[in-house]
């Protein structure tokens, strides 16, 4: 596993202050550190679902600090004042956008006067033809009048065939990582769940964030798309006080996914202390 | 006659937990917390009589100043120590590890209102989960089509 600061230092964006990676060499690059975090973006080819997810890559705050340590993370380029090719583009698509309007409009009311029109013509089949051309020309004319084409109904197109993040040349002097970020002397995280994080890092588990099980971090003990998670670690302080419902509810949890809870404290000397919960099964 | 049906139908005294002798050793101990105490009877009787534990006997920890219970599950199994506890109470990491460093396997037990009694393992270090019962069967793409026509 590599411990060694990387040659190759990854972009990251600040969000507020959601640390993100959007290329993928980084992506790449932080997996083989055996950084997992947590995909967020949305496919445009697979929409409407949760389970396949795209960049950007979210990493978790002890992630972060981990990089800085090692100073493999760059500051993301913050672009700013390119506000007039901006304002160009917005105004491009709006006109295109209308000329769009204009032409759907003239089809939708061509579509509707020969849906008209067949609906009359085979309904009036047996009265006489005079009536049903008056009928149908007044008809006509009303629709010509009146009709309006809702902006709700307007067709847009997405293009969804870009040729990736990377390639777009104003996307990659956004994407171009500059300033180096050192390891801070204050850590932005808690303390003592980087240290827990570290130290399982540092024998070999992947490990992810485990809010779906009331815990601190899901413990693998290899890259989590080949196994399932064996521990839930819960980061608490050695003299901090836990309500004993809350061990049970959190040991009877792990027992029914098939995973061990693990209690760990990080101590004094840098040492960690764990503390394995199992449900007992004494019926 | 009479009299030995009617000594056999004697019922208990209302307070005989604090006749009974176990008790009386753990009141000995001195032990200030009296829900613990209680507890810890209770988890001394489910030992004893419902699980039949062997040498079961109960001892002071000065540092958290409660009673614990050690015993055998079996005749010549290693001896145990069990931790009981009201369920409402708290404890740190910190009073777990004090348990778990007189090198014995700990059970942490839980005793609620109504003296329903939960175990649980307390083990040092990492320690992986059972793996899932098989045997396996793999549903291959049946189990996604069929989601998919769900509405």
């Amino acid at each position: 596993m590599d411990n060694r600061p990387s040659s190759h230092a990854v972009g990251v964006s600040l969000c507020d202050s959601a640390p993100l990676l959007w290329r993928v060499e980084d992506l790449r690059t932080v997996r083989s550190q055996g950084l997992v975090g947590a995909l967020l973006g949305s496919l445009p080819r697979t929409p409407r679902q949760n389970v396949r997810l795209g960049r950007p890559l979210l990493l978790l705050e002890e992630e972060e600090t981990l990089l800085r340590e090692r100073q493999a993370a760059a500051a993301g380029y913050q672009q700013d004042g390119r506000g007039a090719e901006l304002r160009l583009q917005v105004q491009q698509h709006q006109e295109d956008q209308q000329r769009s309007y204009e032409e759907q409009s003239v089809l939708a009311l061509e579509d509707r006067k020969s849906a008209l029109l067949r609906a009359m013509t085979s309904s009036h089949t047996e009265s006489g033809a005079g009536a049903l051309d008056g009928a149908l020309r007044g008809r006509l004319e009303a629709l010509d009048r009146s009709f309006t084409f809702p902006c709700s109904a307007l067709a847009v197109q997405l293009s969804t065939a870009r040729a990736g993040l990377s390639y777009c040349p104003e996307a990659r002097s956004i994407l171009r990582a500059d300033r180096p970020i050192r390891g801070r002397d204050e850590l932005s995280c808690d303390t003592g769940r980087y240290q827990v994080f570290t130290d399982l890092r540092g024998r070999g588990f992947y490990l992810t964030s485990a809010g779906k099980f009331g815990g601190d971090f899901l413990v693998y003990p290899g890259d989590p798309l080949r196994f399932h998670a064996h521990f839930i670690a819960i980061c608490v302080s050695k003299n901090e006080s836990v309500g004993l419902l809350d061990l049970l509810s959190v040991a009877r949890l792990g027992s029914n996914v098939k995973k061990t809870v693990l209690l760990c404290s990080p101590g004094p000397d840098g040492r960690v202390l764990y503390t394995s919960l199992q449900w007992s099964g004494m019926v | 006659m009479s009299d030995a049906s009617n000594s056999a139908e004697k019922p208990p005294p209302p307070n005989w937990i604090l006749h009974h002798p176990a008790y009386q050793q753990m009141k000995s101990l001195e032990i200030e917390d009296s829900a613990q105490v209680h507890a810890a009877f209770l988890v001394f009787m489910d030992l004893t009589e419902v699980r039949q534990w062997k040498e079961v006997s109960c001892v002071k920890s000065p540092e958290l100043q409660v009673i614990l219970l050690e015993g055998r599950e079996k005749e010549g199994a290693p001896v145990q120590t069990v931790l009981p506890l009201p369920v409402h109470r708290s404890l740190s990491h910190k009073s777990i590890r004090h348990v778990l460093d007189r090198g014995f396997p700990m059970l942490l037990c839980a005793v609620a209102c109504d003296s329903t009694l939960v175990y649980q393992r307390m083990t040092d270090g990492l320690v992986t989960p059972d793996p899932p019962a098989g045997p396996f069967q793999d549903l291959g793409r049946r189990q996604h089509r069929k989601r998919r026509q769900k509405p």
